[in-house]
């Protein structure tokens, strides 16, 4: 933490901000922890265990959290990078109510709702939402002994991260705002969005299914265009091959 | 033929690629938009002549004659930035202000502001996010009291930092996800009441979520009567449209109140109006 006050402006809320958050959340818990990377105050490494009674329990799952520079005035974007099933890996997904635009985000919302909203969305239906995978059942259980062998590059053996202290009590108003939240990943081909995190160490390789189906789409158009040719040759050698014998006829 | 089938094919794909990316294009247009009125418009303006109004509607004798009604009790008006907090921001802007030449209304304030913060953690709001805003709120609270009632060359040297401090996005963003805060809070405590001004089936608390709590969002009436009714301070707005007459009508919150804060309504937008 003395680090982190030394290399960053503590005067910007941002900064003095996620200090606090580092701070709320520097005990692991039962559900989840997460800590900003030592270099990093703008990314986290999170760790969630799959909630109870799902197709996720067992699991223990991890990522990355970007904060924007603008954060806690824009939201967090989430990337899962254990596979699990329900959110693709290595792609941006952002929180929002349900059925809003991202702006509705809200600065009093913090990383623990972040990821409390993350273990209380997985369950949920993937409905064919950007970022989300319809997995089987089986698959995700699968995938969620799997996950508990994961390793992270920067924190190691996950399974190692949470503790089996229970986390704070969620309070009614969290749970309120909780079934409200959904997660969405963003369009990938459109320009980048302007709240960039304020630093990225690494270049992420991420997911973009875009390419392919623009890639696609152009070899059916192309496919197309040949039938309906085949087709009008076709026709035109049938209509010309009756045509002259049409005439001599009469 | 082929020509024909391959270009309508090529169309019909476009218009899937449209519809997936409808969305995010208008998003990405708002941003840029809103990028662009960030680097044009300050969060809050310096003092204006009444008569900078006029100037703007040179063309357009509707409003030109309400500008004149305004300038017969008007003098100046402060600008904010059109980003869906200016309510919020003239608001506050122009209540500091008015404080600091009005220390017992400072010190009436002062108390609720301090108890503020314990009514939404009472509400169920993150202690620690509350606090975070609460405390950088008071920070520029405490700073006017420590000047309020002085001399009119520290009162300008105030005036001047308060300022400062409203056109850093840091303390006047904070000081806004505050003010937004309380008026969610005022609309939940007084549930019943507020319920009845709220259209469709949304209930007062998804109301606040949608509409309240998160920045950029206009305020409406109800916003501004819950908020004058947290502080207990009043505000009048002067609505200026193109509807019909000369006058420009006023609106007291709460009713029947003494208006210390006077904001101008445009049709989607509040300035500050001086007399």
């Amino acid at each position: 933490m003395a680090e982190i006050s030394e290399k960053y402006n503590t005067k910007c809320p941002g900064v003095k901000r996620l200090m606090r958050e580092a701070m709320e959340l520097a005990e692991a818990t039962e559900e989840y922890c997460a800590r900003p990377l030592e270099d990093n105050l703008f990314e986290w490494h999170f760790t969630v265990q799959g909630p109870k009674g799902t197709d996720f329990e067992g699991g223990i799952y991890h990522g990355r959290i970007l904060l924007p520079k603008e954060y806690p005035m824009h939201p967090p974007h989430i990337i899962l990078l254990t596979p699990n099933g329900r959110f693709e890996v290595n792609k941006k997904i952002c929180l929002s109510i349900s059925g809003h635009h991202p702006e509705t985000w809200q600065p009093s919302w913090s990383i623990r709702t972040a990821l409390l909203a993350l273990i209380a969305f997985m369950p949920t239906p993937a409905e064919g939402t950007i970022g989300s995978l319809d997995y089987s059942p089986a698959e995700r259980k699968v995938l969620a002994k799997k996950s508990v062998s994961w390793v992270c590059s920067q924190c190691g053996e996950i399974s190692a991260l949470l503790s089996s202290t229970a986390a704070k009590p969620i309070t009614d108003e969290e749970k309120s705002v909780l079934n409200q939240i959904a997660f969405k990943a963003e369009e990938e081909q459109t320009a980048k969005p302007p709240e960039e995190p304020a630093h990225e160490p690494e270049p992420q390789v991420l997911e973009s299914s875009e390419p392919t189906n623009s890639f696609l789409d152009q070899l059916t158009e192309v496919l197309v265009a040949l039938l309906v040719g085949a087709i009008g040759i076709f026709i035109y050698r049938r209509w010309n091959a009756h045509y002259p014998t049409s005439e001599t006829e009469l | 033929m082929a020509d024909d089938a391959s270009s309508s094919s090529g169309c019909a794909g476009n218009i899937i690629d449209n519809s997936i990316n409808q969305d995010e294009l208008i998003m990405k247009q708002q941003r840029e938009i809103e990028k662009e009125i960030s680097e044009t418009i300050p969060l809050v303006g310096e003092l204006e002549a009444l008569s900078s109004l006029e100037k703007e509607y040179n063309e357009d004798p509707v409003y030109l004659l309400k500008v004149k009604d305004l300038s017969s009790k008007y003098k100046y008006i402060r600008r904010t930035r059109p980003d869906g907090n200016c309510f919020f921001r003239a608001f506050s802007y122009a209540y500091l202000e008015h404080l600091l030449t009005d220390k017992s209304e400072f010190d009436k304030f002062y108390e609720i502001a301090k108890n503020s913060k314990e009514i939404l953690v009472a509400l169920g709001f993150s202690q620690f996010t509350v606090e975070d805003f609460y405390e950088t709120f008071m920070e520029v609270v405490q700073r006017v009291g420590e000047q309020a009632g002085g001399s009119p060359e520290s009162l300008d040297s105030v005036r001047a930092e308060l300022h400062d401090k409203f056109n850093k996005q840091g303390y006047s963003d904070y000081i806004v996800v505050y003010l937004r805060l309380v008026t969610s809070g005022q609309l939940q405590t007084e549930n019943d009441f507020y319920q009845n001004f709220i259209e469709g089936p949304r209930t007062v608390t998804e109301f606040c979520r949608q509409e309240v709590e998160p920045m950029y969002k206009e305020s409406d009436h109800i916003h501004i009567i819950a908020l004058s009714n947290a502080l207990n301070v009043g505000v009048r707005v002067k609505y200026m449209d193109r509807g019909e007459g000369s006058q420009v009508i006023a609106h007291d919150f709460p009713e029947g109140s003494k208006p210390l804060v006077h904001l101008l309504y445009r049709p989607g937008h509040y300035d500050i109006l001086y007399a």
